[in-house]
């Protein structure tokens, strides 16, 4: 069921024309295609229905592709029960359409990775993966960072990373740099048929000064961030989080916006009594909400800011670490830039680092 | 002006005396050029403290957190804790004080006068520079800020880039205060209640229609609750611990407990959760603003909360926040009040 992301070194390279792009999206009925779009004064995925409004001049969007295929909720089964008789139970396992999501960040996509890991490494979860598979990613890389809070480069990850991406484009002068590594990817290109020339020698060299150029971008760096989870492992206790927590509102902004936060909650959403008649829901729900961990006896072990927003920092950097071998932040910047009160993963991060007893 | 120096020895010299037990206010933020919350405890510290069009916040949220925290940990109200208040936020406190929910004498509130101004409205700068990131926000004047880029300084009219409630201010100046910064200078650069003419002459279709599609894209993150001081309680209708478990409680008593308001993020529980949260604050909300700043997803919800606010100024003549000694809206009765709206 799960396709593995496999990065291709045999990529496919072709040159695409700026002015062939909307050309290019319009040959893909076959496919929903997401665009970046300003709706409410933010930038957002949205499916368009006419290729006049691709375009790829955008900034960073409020949420990263994460939503599409893990979406905010999800009906898993509904149930039925007449008085007396046998429940009826049918899973729901999404069928969408297949998409393509243009203007992915390198950040974003390597989100993907990540949540790749957590609904495939113990148990292969089907809503994840039908919704996932039939989607194509097409990476815009960031020539320019889009945001002042962006730390890609910080957590490991570049802005031309491939990580995650079917497709790889790359603004040049007049024209996208087009790198396709999957089948799926190739296919979507192929589609383009005409569209594309064969990439040159000459496109490659001004590709390699673009990528090049892109790495001088000054971001906000993270110290020592091998060396991270040992020394949060030490942490736990200290009161380092009483004083960097102290203005968390408790609400879920970081964790909701986050690419590669994956956590949710189950609820039966019943509609009728007589017959028994609902749903089984899953929606995403964050360990910054202060009945996250309540247990059903009244307990909470994490009874405050302090334990709340070291569970956070730690999953990032320590946990996830220790789980997967690699930190669960892509330094899109998102939680710190979206923070009511200016709490600051990167300040926690460095702080941590240099904190001593 | 508000002298900042003297806000600040003021604050060292109440820590220093150990008059109260820290002091909330605002200091720079450490990744953007917003000023962020700052919990200070220390003399030395008070010089971190700034004061500028960034100051957005209403810290009075965190009078509360710290009753809770107090009320959990079976502590009684320690030394008073000083508050920075601009104008908004100081009748947020007298609202909290009306509600008996503070003690006067365990706030020191530090009023800061906006002088006529008010405080920024990022999204408003953001499409007034047109790209270009601010790195740093200072008063110029009584209608102006300057803006610091990185392709140099931007003079910005307020009127331009004023958050819509600094707009609407009648009185940008803490009335009630243990000291205050600044001159009292009268606000009401438009007409009160102003942000709500569209949406009381649309027609009731179009209004259905924008607030379905506002709040269809509410990801129930709740940050407009939670940085709410008047969502103060202890447990809410659309939190999951809204039901009380004893050692009798059965599992399927658990399974089975009543939810008001699903979790689900679709049409009909986000319209609960919002019109719940707007009815709860009817002749309470001071109008600070908060919920609307801190949406990720900018669904005007400051709409709702001033259309309730505008209600009760109508029927009951009523302004929250204006007079400690004036009894809530909710907690009292006249005989001259309307009961039209009594079944």
């Amino acid at each position: 069921m799960k396709t593995p992301t496999v990065t291709f070194y045999n990529a496919m390279e072709k040159i695409l024309k700026k002015a062939s792009l909307q050309e290019w999206v319009a040959k893909l009925d076959s496919h929903d295609v997401y665009m970046p779009a300003f709706v409410d004064d933010n930038w957002n995925y949205v499916v368009i229905d006419d290729a006049k409004a691709a375009g790829l001049d955008f900034a960073k969007t409020i949420h990263s592709p994460k939503n599409i295929v893990f979406p905010q909720r999800e009906v898993m089964f509904t149930f039925e029960q007449e008085k007396g008789g046998a429940p009826v139970i049918a899973q729901t396992i999404p069928d969408p359409r297949p998409f393509v999501v243009f203007g992915v960040r390198s950040c974003d996509a390597k989100g993907l990775t990540l949540t790749d890991i957590v609904f495939s490494k113990e148990y292969e979860d089907p809503y994840y993966w039908a919704r996932r598979n039939k989607g194509v990613f097409v990476g815009l890389s960031c020539n320019e960072p889009p945001d002042r809070t962006c730390f890609c480069v910080s957590t490991g990850g570049s802005p031309h990373g491939e990580d995650g991406l079917d497709i790889q484009m790359t603004e040049l002068a007049d024209s996208y740099y087009v790198k396709s590594f999957t089948d799926k990817g190739k296919r979507i290109v192929e589609l383009g048929g005409s569209l594309f020339s064969a990439a040159a020698a000459k496109d490659k060299n001004e590709l390699e000064k673009v990528h090049a150029a892109s790495m001088t971008h000054q971001q906000r760096p993270i110290n020592n961030l091998a060396g991270a989870p040992a020394k949060l492992k030490d942490m736990f206790t200290a009161p380092f989080w009483d004083e960097k927590s102290k203005a968390c509102i408790q609400c879920g902004i970081c964790t909701f916006l986050c690419p590669t936060c994956h956590c949710f909650d189950m609820n039966d959403e019943v509609s009728s009594s007589a017959p028994l008649k609902g749903e089984r829901v899953r929606t995403w729900d964050t360990c910054q909400f202060p009945d996250f961990t309540m247990h059903s006896s009244g307990h909470n072990p994490r009874p405050d800011n302090a334990s709340r927003l070291r569970q956070r920092v730690c999953h990032k950097f320590q946990y996830f670490f220790e789980n997967h071998g690699v930190h669960q932040c892509t330094g899109c910047g998102r939680c710190v830039a979206k923070c009511p009160v200016g709490i600051d993963i990167v300040a926690a991060v460095n702080g941590a680092n240099d904190y001593a007893e | 002006m508000v002298n900042l120096e003297d806000l600040k020895s003021h604050v060292a010299r109440l820590l220093e005396k150990g008059e109260v037990s820290y002091v909330l206010g605002f200091q720079k933020g450490t990744a953007t050029f917003m000023a962020v919350p700052a919990f200070i405890a220390e003399a030395e510290d008070a010089g971190d403290l700034v004061w500028d069009p960034t100051c957005v916040h209403n810290l009075s949220l965190y009078l509360t957190a710290e009753r809770k925290i107090q009320a959990t940990k079976k502590q009684t109200a320690g030394k008073p804790i000083g508050i920075v208040c601009k104008g908004c936020d100081s009748r947020s406190v007298v609202v909290l004080l009306q509600e008996s929910y503070l003690k006067r004498e365990n706030v020191h509130i530090i009023g800061v006068s906006c002088e006529g101004n008010g405080v920024l409205d990022e999204k408003k700068l953001k499409r007034f520079l047109k790209g270009k990131t601010p790195l740093n926000a200072e008063f110029d004047g009584a209608d102006h800020y300057l803006i610091a880029t990185r392709d140099g300084d931007v003079k910005v009219p307020a009127k331009e880039v004023l958050a819509d409630r600094c707009l609407e201010c009648k009185d940008p100046f803490p009335a009630e205060n243990n000291v205050v910064f600044g001159e009292r200078v009268s606000g009401g650069r438009l007409p009160p209640f102003t942000s709500l003419d569209a949406m009381e002459a649309a027609a009731v279709g179009d209004k259905w229609n924008f607030w379905k599609e506002k709040l269809d894209s509410c990801l129930r993150c709740y940050a407009c609750r939670s940085v709410c001081p008047m969502c103060y309680c202890e447990e809410c209708v659309v939190d999951s611990i809204t039901f009380m478990v004893t050692p009798t409680t059965s599992p399927d008593q658990k399974a089975n407990r009543v939810r008001w308001i699903e979790r689900s993020n679709s049409t009909s529980e986000n319209f609960g959760y919002h019109l719940v949260r707007a009815i709860h604050l009817a002749g309470r909300c001071i109008d600070c603003g908060e919920c609307e700043r801190v949406c990720p997803v900018h669904i005007p919800v400051r709409l709702l909360n001033k259309k309730m606010e505008k209600e009760a100024f109508n029927m009951f003549s009523y302004e929250p926040g204006r007079d400690v000694n004036q009894p809530s809206l909710v907690s009292s009765f006249r005989d001259e009040d309307p009961d039209g709206h009594i079944l």
